[in-house]
């Protein structure tokens, strides 16, 4: 039994009863062990009955709930699987573990028994899952709640950040990893809904936190996808994502777990690295441009690339230098755990620490460090308190080059650089090339020129828990919890001076050409408090087939924020320090919120058959004016298992075809204080008149004194307040094939409303010279569903799981206030009202021009200059409101934007056959475009080198002569630093297009993991209770449609230059001691 | 049982600690930071002057060094080297290009004005100086509407509309010249009121209101006079266009306005004069912020280490030279300008890149071509060899080998040398050895941050060290008048009135300044071509000319949407018309003959276009006043749409 899974009730009320096993040290325990058994056999006769618990791929397992059925004697299994328990004959033992089907054992006649456990999927209905504010079994949920457990979430080691291992495990969860630097987290939202509200033990949290906590630490995710959301009331309109660490059960035990990988880049954009081919295409690039003008490269320059005639003719291969030089960076992750609990205390001590360099060089590192402590301990009986403590370090580190990312300099490197350049003057790495923008020059970002850069968070969140059941009324409790987070995020960044040079090779020497005199020196130092007070008054019950659960509690938060920015011009790179006569800048700002909640929550089942719940909150928010800042959000769900109808088992009889099938529905309302960008609906104070103050506002220089200004607020906004999330959801759960095959469906419907805008029946004057107060008015929805199915069962010795999920996620705007347009045109090209989102509008393309005659007789004016621009291969844009020109009234929709997934799938195979484990894990999206810009359209962009995928374009057989044929290709001919179809008016950009646009699907494995155990023989001679060794593969394949353009398929950037996800090869072992 | 009891309902209310305010007090407890009531506010002379303060920031400048440096860089004068930028390919401008409706600055002028008048805190002297200020910059700003949009709703006062029918505060477009004449009161009211200091340049004195009043003056007058030019730009009751009467009214207030200001009665303003080199004397009117530049009257004002400071440098100093990577260059000016400078006995003429058979001209040093002219012209510009921060900068497009050696080869009869980037050394003809074949600082080709055109700006670039570098920035203030502007503007005025000894007087005192010693004699034929020719120099890249060319009613003209050839450019120079529609660049090229020391090692010129020039610069009749975009007309009825758009 893993204690901490089961509501409170039981826990407490089988721990008194429970009886000890060996190795219990406490006296105490001892003596309460001797009574109870005392007390039992006088009762009783009893049998002692020793046994093993066992996975089915032969794994003790540690701490699984042994009960004897219809009484709360039970006791768990020990360190090596093994359990001793005294019980009646005849009794049946139920055997619990999560992640396992429950299984019943006769006792007859046995003193010992093997039982081996079978892995359930995500099946196992007595499973039970943490939701809002306490826990469930399976069973008895009725909203849409989806969850995983540590056994799942392990499989992924490599995963620095728990959003990147949930990738395809839970239906419903929209996933976009679409950056790749070290310690990144991938996007994720419920449902396409927006950002969800993250709790971790309790605490209403943030995706920061929620992304850093260690992976390890994890014991179960829930994802209240529902109207159950509305229990956490004003920001749970997107959904709630509900995270439990680890506390401790069974045996003591340490656990060691270690991997170290090798990262490489998944896949970027690739440039020439051939000089002779470069020039080649600089001189087309020209000829396409104009004829007539002089070409960059001569014949015999041509023939000197191409025999690499010299030191200035040589290729320079910047992709081997910036990225297969960088090949295989480091990275490993170590966990040590101490953990074990008996009835007095739980405790889960945890130590992780994780290191990861970039692909981009072993200088862009991220490394964290992670302390979790949790204990829990009884101090008399129905009394326990509890300390959850959380820390951890979090450090980025990287060269410091200019401009606030610090990895684009790096990649966009790689497309920037030709090959005809050099990082190195005369290749002396003493000396930096002057190459004319040495910016990106990626020899130059380094810690040695470009200074450094370093942004550190270290957080502690120490939570205080009393639980306290009241006597005398059987299933009361009393509890209460206190949380204070504390952070601090110091960001120190010092940008160099740095010298570049030219080498002159006849003198032999380096001149100093170029380079920044420019030192910038940085700090910013953030600290945020919070605290977080709950109390909770809890009743579980059951009386005969009636059971009862709710709860009431009451919730305070408050959040401090402090930031503190500082600047200066230091006069020499040896000076890190600040000094008062360099600074040009001190901002100081300050934030603060608070919230208060009330929620109840009331659950009734009869007979386990029928289920009802109603849950509802009452929010309060200081972000609104006096009389706006209340908001009621009440919800419900009812339930029906089928069956547990008689008439239902009467017809299916003893077959268990179907095991269990019930059908929920559920509805809820839920707030939300932010805008569906995720920014606060309104500024704090904007229902306050008066003056802003402040560094923010700016500063004027009066009779030469520097004078912080104060504006005028404009006119309050006194009436705003939540928007709400009317959310529906239908669905139903079941299994089937002795439970061997599980599943969920649901489908649902959110309408939001109160969605501000303005007023706009009454049209204020622009000369009134004020904006009048939004208000609560505008609608949209969104609407979907979601389908999994698990399998598992074995074959002799191989046991095996499949299973899969997909969902389906779209969004609507329902209603606009009376919404203003000019003219037609602009009603169809902006309107919003009754579409769906994520609709993306831009050019038909019907073809390519074939032949300069075509070009010359065609009608349409496409380029906005009698098509004199183009040539053949050029884009045929479709004229479609007939006009005779290309223009903004000819765009219609062409795909989805480059957003949020509209679906999302993913499947997991698993098996195991002795000591071997082999599980993979897939998943993919499809419903969004991505679009082809910058580096991925215009040839040689910003002067640059060009992108691999240009040569496949229309060409002339000889690149130099007018009158040769063209010879098809792909892409248009193409021109330097200016895209094919770009018309004159730089204003008027036709990059949006059918032909660059493309709707992306792609699948990919993202773990492959093959494991080992050691068999128990092994282990007791090496006196190790548990030692297992894996190796797995992160992100090897995909399948997907952007493979020929070199652009991962999850790239947000339309140029696909984001940091590239990395492909990894772990080597780990887990050992238990 | 006692003690869990005990220990319990401690634990839950050390928890709660909080828990014993009411929830109305908890959410209460926060409170605003930083925002302050405006009862507090206008009583305390600190947070009024902040108020001000923010005022004055609010105020908009066509050009400003801290808005974008590519305001400077429109309508032909100068070429954006950035690859992309807008004005680089520029075609046209749309009908919205310049719009302002920023009556949210109005309405802010408003509260404060009527706040002020409430305060009880102040004294009587502040309460009038802040009051008069406020109706400084609303004039300004009414102005600058004038100037974009023509007639605008004169509000002199906040509305918040409550209920009853709407119309009531939709106010209708004033006419033009009420616009102008509400400004040119407003001046003639707080001119009294104001201080009388010239040593304050920041805030409005005495000195600003008359050099508002006679700027406004004048360009009311040239609309009434010059409208005629284009008869379609009006619209129905005078909401654009001034009646051709009115002219005469204006230019005699906007003389009488510059006289009073000449006069030193209102402050002692005077051309900026030192023991300076002409050139260096004219730049240092715009770098030199001591107590001696008496020729400054108002300014937008900036503060190293002090949190305000402008880019302008960093985007615009020599690539070379610059102090920060990658981040120079921006503003080239072009050979259209460069050429209007006058040679020192007050002729125009074109550089001489060609002999008359053809064949290039020699030089012997890059400046030599440039020698001769008006001051202005390297007081402006940084010509090739210029030295900036104590280095000279490297312009020079590349070498040039004659073919053959015969005497009088064309240019096109030569071998050009050059690479992508100067660092990227090639060998010259008949030789091995690789050297540098390009300048430094461009010009190549397309190559951004480089020049583009042969030329960078000297104006507003800061000349001490460090203030190009991105991470401190400058602190060169932006002059929103200056005593050279008021001469020229009562020049011009007396000029249209007929007054050519009076006007010729004003115009000389400027052009002495500039080292043209040959007096100028205005004339009724000459007058018009002369003012126009010489604000375009003396005032360039100070955000004046487009409004100069728009009250003119030449932008039509000039920017006519015509190719402008080689002959184009270097015809006619004096016509106010003269076309300038693309963006020339004059381009060194370094000879190398080594069979002929007549040459070799000589300079030689070529203009050329820069090949992001795509665009032919087009200003349509619907461009002399911007568009009221569709929502603003939408939310007022009673407003006019802008003719020809």
């Amino acid at each position: 039994m893993k204690k901490s899974l089961l509501p409170d009730r039981e826990r407490y009320a089988c721990a008194d009863m429970r009886q000890s096993p060996q190795k219990r040290a406490t006296r105490n325990i001892l003596l309460l062990f001797a009574l109870c058994s005392l007390f039992s056999s006088t009762v009783f006769a009893q049998n002692r009955i020793t046994g093993d618990v066992f996975s089915s791929s032969g794994e003790a397992l540690i701490g699984v709930s042994v009960l004897v059925k219809g009484t709360n004697t039970g006791t768990q299994t020990d360190v090596n699987g093994k359990f001793a328990i005294n019980v009646a004959p005849g009794s049946t033992l139920v055997f619990s573990y999560v992640g396992f089907l429950t299984k019943e054992v006769a006792v007859k006649n046995l003193t010992t028994i093997r039982v081996d456990l079978q892995s359930s999927g995500a099946t196992d209905l007595k499973e039970v899952v943490v939701t809002g504010y306490g826990s469930q079994k399976k069973e008895s949920i009725t909203s849409a709640i989806s969850s995983t457990t540590s056994k799942e979430l392990d499989r992924v080691h490599g995963a620095a950040t728990v959003s990147r291992a949930l990738a395809g495990k839970l239906p419903g969860i929209t996933f976009k990893a679409s950056d790749g630097r070290p310690g990144s987290s991938a996007a994720i939202s419920i449902r396409g809904l927006g950002s969800p509200l993250f709790v971790i033990d309790g605490v209403q949290s943030d995706e920061g936190q929620f992304n850093n906590i260690s992976p390890n630490d994890v014991e179960s995710i829930a994802i209240l996808k529902d109207g159950s959301a509305a229990i956490y009331g004003v920001r749970a309109a997107n959904g709630v994502v509900v995270v439990t660490t680890k506390k401790g059960t069974g045996e003591s035990r340490v656990t060691a777990d270690a991997y170290i990988g090798l990262q490489n880049f998944y896949r970027f954009p690739n440039a020439l690295n051939d000089s002779y081919e470069y020039a080649m295409f600089r001189n087309e690039a020209a000829f396409n441009a104009n004829p007539a003008a002089t070409l960059p490269y001569s014949a015999t320059e041509l023939d000197k690339f191409k025999t690499q005639a010299d030191r200035d003719h040589r290729s320079f291969d910047w992709h081997k230098f910036i990225v297969d030089d960088n090949a295989n960076r480091p990275q490993n992750f170590v966990n040590l755990n101490i953990q074990g609990g008996n009835d007095k205390v739980n405790y889960y001590v945890s130590a992780s620490s994780i290191y990861q360099e970039s692909t981009l060089g072993k200088e862009y590192q991220f490394q964290r460090q992670n302390l979790q402590s949790n204990i829990t301990t009884k101090l008399a009986t129905g009394l326990s308190v509890g300390l959850i403590l959380n820390g951890r370090i979090e450090a980025r580190d990287n060269p410091g080059v200019p401009n606030e990312d610090d990895y684009d300099q790096a990649r966009y490197a790689l497309l920037r650089n030709s090959p005809l350049e050099r990082p190195y003057a005369n290749d002396n790495p003493d000396y930096l090339n002057d190459i004319g923008h040495n910016n990106s020059n990626y020899a130059y970002l380094q810690n040695k020129w470009a200074g450094h850069r370093k942004d550190t968070w270290r957080i502690i969140t120490p939570t205080f828990k009393v639980n306290y059941d009241i006597p005398g009324i059987k299933g009361l409790t009393l509890s209460g919890l206190y949380n204070y987070y504390f952070a601090d995020n110091l960001m120190d960044n010092f940008e160099w001076t740095f010298k570049t040079y030219t080498y002159n090779p006849t003198a032999d020497t380096y001149t100093w050409t170029g380079g920044s005199q420019n030192p910038y020196r940085q700090r910013k130092n953030n600290k945020v408090f919070n605290t977080t007070q709950q109390i909770q008054l809890a009743y579980a019950n059951t009386f005969g087939k009636h059971t009862i659960n709710a709860f009431l509690v009451n919730e305070r938060y408050t959040i401090k924020n402090l930031n503190v920015t500082l600047h200066s011009v230091p006069i020499s790179n040896n000076l890190p320090l600040f000094y008062f006569p360099t600074m040009d800048q001190y901002d100081d700002a300050e934030s603060n919120q608070a919230r208060i909640g009330y929620a109840l929550r009331f659950q009734y089942n009869f007979a386990n058959k029928y289920y009802a719940e109603f849950l509802g909150r009452r929010d309060q928010s200081y972000l609104f004016a006096p009389g706006y800042r209340t908001g009621y959000f009440p919800g419900g769900s009812v339930g029906w298992r089928i069956t547990e109808e008689p008439w239902v088992k009467n017809l299916l009889g003893e077959k268990r075809i179907l095991n269990d099938l019930k059908l929920r529905a559920s509805y809820g309302i839920t707030g939300d204080d932010r805008k569906p960008d995720g920014s606060l609906i309104t500024p704090a104070f904007s229902y306050l008149p008066g003056y802003n103050y402040g560094t923010g506002q700016g500063i004027a220089v009066l009779d030469g004194n520097a004078i912080i200004v104060a504006r005028d607020k404009g006119l309050a906004s006194p009436v705003i307040s939540w928007s709400k999330s009317l959310q529906s959801d239908i669905g139903f759960d079941f299994t089937m094939f002795d439970s061997h095959l599980s599943g969920v469906a649901d489908y649902f419907y959110r309408k939001r409303t109160g969605l501000l805008a303005n007023r706009t029946d009454i049209v204020i004057p622009s000369e009134l010279g004020y904006v009048p107060s939004q208000e609560n008015l505008n609608s949209d929805a969104r609407f979907g569903g979601e389908f999994s199915l698990n399998y598992n069962n074995r074959i002799g010795e191989v046991s095996y799981n499949i299973g899969g999920n997909i969902s389906y996620t779209r969004g609507e705007t329902l209603f606009n206030f009376n919404p203003q347009f000019a003219n037609s045109l602009d009603e169809y090209r902006n309107s919003t009202t009754n579409r769906y989102q994520n609709i993306q509008f831009g050019y038909l393309v019907e073809g390519q021009f074939t032949s300069q005659d075509q070009i010359n007789n065609y009608k349409v004016n496409i380029d906005g200059r009698g098509n004199s621009t183009m040539l053949p291969g050029d884009l045929i844009y479709k004229d479609v409101n007939n006009d005779g020109k290309i223009d903004v009234a000819d765009q219609r929709p062409i795909g989805f934007t480059n957003g949020t997934p509209i679906v999302n799938f993913g499947f997991t195979i698993g098996a195991s056959y002795k000591n071997f484990t082999f599980n993979a894990d897939f998943s993919g999206a499809s419903g969004y475009g991505y679009y082809q810009t910058n580096e991925a359209q215009v040839p040689f962009t910003n002067n640059g080198n060009l992108n691999v995928i240009f040569r496949d374009r229309w060409h002339r057989e000889n690149t130099s002569d007018p009158n040769a044929p063209w010879i098809p290709g792909k892409y248009p001919a193409i021109r330097y630093n200016t895209a094919a179809n770009a018309s004159g008016d730089s204003n008027f950009k036709f990059n949006q297009n059918s032909f660059y646009g493309h709707d992306v699907f792609y699948i990919r494995a993202r773990t492959i993991e093959l494991s080992y155990t050691l068999p128990q023989a092994v282990l007791s001679f090496a006196k190790i209770k548990k030692a297992r060794f894996y190796v797995n593969g992160y992100n090897l394949i995909s399948f997907d449609n952007l493979k020929s353009l070199n652009i991962d398929p999850e790239a947000t950037d339309s140029n696909g230059q984001q940091v590239p996800q990395t492909k990894v090869v772990n080597l780990g072992v887990n050992l238990v001691f | 049982m006692k003690k869990k009891i005990f220990f319990t309902t401690l634990a839950v209310c050390l928890m709660g600690a909080g828990s014993c305010k009411k929830d109305s007090d908890f959410l209460n407890a926060v409170v605003p930071i930083g925002i302050i009531d405006s009862q507090i506010e206008f009583n305390d002379p600190a947070l009024t002057l902040a108020a001000i303060g923010r005022l004055y920031n609010a105020e908009v400048d066509f050009s400003g060094l801290d808005n974008n440096w590519s305001s400077f860089t429109d309508f032909g004068e100068s070429f954006a080297s950035e690859n992309g930028h807008a004005t680089q390919g520029r075609t046209t401008w749309s009908y919205d290009s310049w719009a302002n409706w920023d009556y949210t600055y109005i309405r802010e002028l408003n509260l404060f004005l009527e706040r002020i008048a409430g305060s009880t805190g102040l004294t009587a002297a502040d309460k009038a100086r802040f009051a008069a200020e406020a109706r400084f910059l609303r004039a300004a700003q009414y102005f600058e509407l004038a100037k974009r949009m023509g007639g605008v709703p004169i509000i002199t006062k906040s509305i918040v509309y409550e209920s009853g029918p709407v119309s009531a505060v939709q106010f209708p477009r004033n006419k033009e010249s009420e616009v102008y004449d509400f400004v040119l009161s407003e001046c003639d009211a707080i001119k009294d009121i104001l201080p009388k200091l010239p040593a304050t340049k920041s805030r409005a004195t005495a000195g600003a209101a008359l050099a508002m009043a006679t700027r406004a003056a004048l360009y009311a007058g040239s609309i009434a006079k010059y409208g005629v030019n284009t008869p379609t730009v009006t619209l129905s009751g005078d909401v654009v266009g001034i009646p051709a009467a009115m002219a005469t009214g204006y230019y005699t207030k906007a003389l009488a306005s510059a006289q009073l200001l000449i006069g030193g009665t209102y402050g002692s303003y005077k051309l900026y004069q030192t023991a300076l080199p002409a050139a260096d004397n004219y730049a240092a009117v715009f770098t030199d912020k001591s107590s001696t530049n008496n020729e400054v009257i108002y300014i937008e004002d900036f503060k190293a280490f002090a949190g305000k400071v402008h880019g302008f440098t960093t985007n615009d100093q020599p690539y070379s030279n610059g102090e920060e990577i990658d981040d120079a260059g921006r503003l080239n000016p072009t050979l259209n300008l460069v050429q209007a400078f006058e040679k020192l006995d007050g002729t125009l003429a074109p550089f001489a890149t060609r002999d008359i058979t053809g064949a290039p001209a020699y030089y012997d040093t890059p400046q030599d071509i440039f020698a001769g002219r008006d001051a202005r012209l390297a007081g402006t510009v940084l010509i090739p060899g210029a030295i900036w921060k104590s280095a000279a900068n490297d312009i020079w497009a590349g070498y040039w080998t004659p073919n053959a050696n015969p005497a009088n080869l064309t240019f096109e009869q030569g071998t050009i040398t050059t690479s992508d980037v100067a660092s990227n050394l090639k060998p010259l003809p008949g030789t091995t050895i690789p050297v540098q074949v390009v300048g430094k600082d461009g010009p190549i080709n397309g190559l951004q941050f480089h020049t583009q055109t042969g030329f960078y700006i000297r104006k507003w670039l800061d000349p001490n060290v460090g203030t190009g570098r991105r991470g401190q920035g400058s602190d060169i203030p932006f002059i929103r008048y200056r005593y050279s502007e008021v001469l020229l503007n009562a020049a011009e005025a007396a000029a249209e009135l007929n007054q050519f000894p009076v006007a010729s007087d004003y115009i000389n005192q400027v052009r002495a300044r500039a080292g043209l010693t040959v007096p100028l004699v205005l004339n009724s034929a000459n007058y018009f071509d002369r003012i126009v020719h010489e604000r375009r120099v003396e005032l360039c890249f100070e955000g004046l000319n487009l409004f100069d060319y728009k009250r003119w009613r030449i932008a039509t003209q000039v920017w006519d949407g015509q190719n402008e050839t080689v002959t184009d450019l270097t015809t006619n120079l004096l016509s106010a018309t003269h076309r300038n529609t693309k963006q020339w660049g004059l381009w060194p090229y370094k000879v190398y003959s080594p069979g002929n020391a007549a040459t070799n090692g000589k300079w030689i010129f070529k203009e050329v276009v820069p090949a992001p020039n795509t665009g032919v610069l087009l200003f349509r009749l619907g461009n002399y006043y911007s568009q009221i975009s569709d929502a603003i007309l939408g939310s007022n009825p009673k407003l006019l749409r802008q003719p020809n758009q």
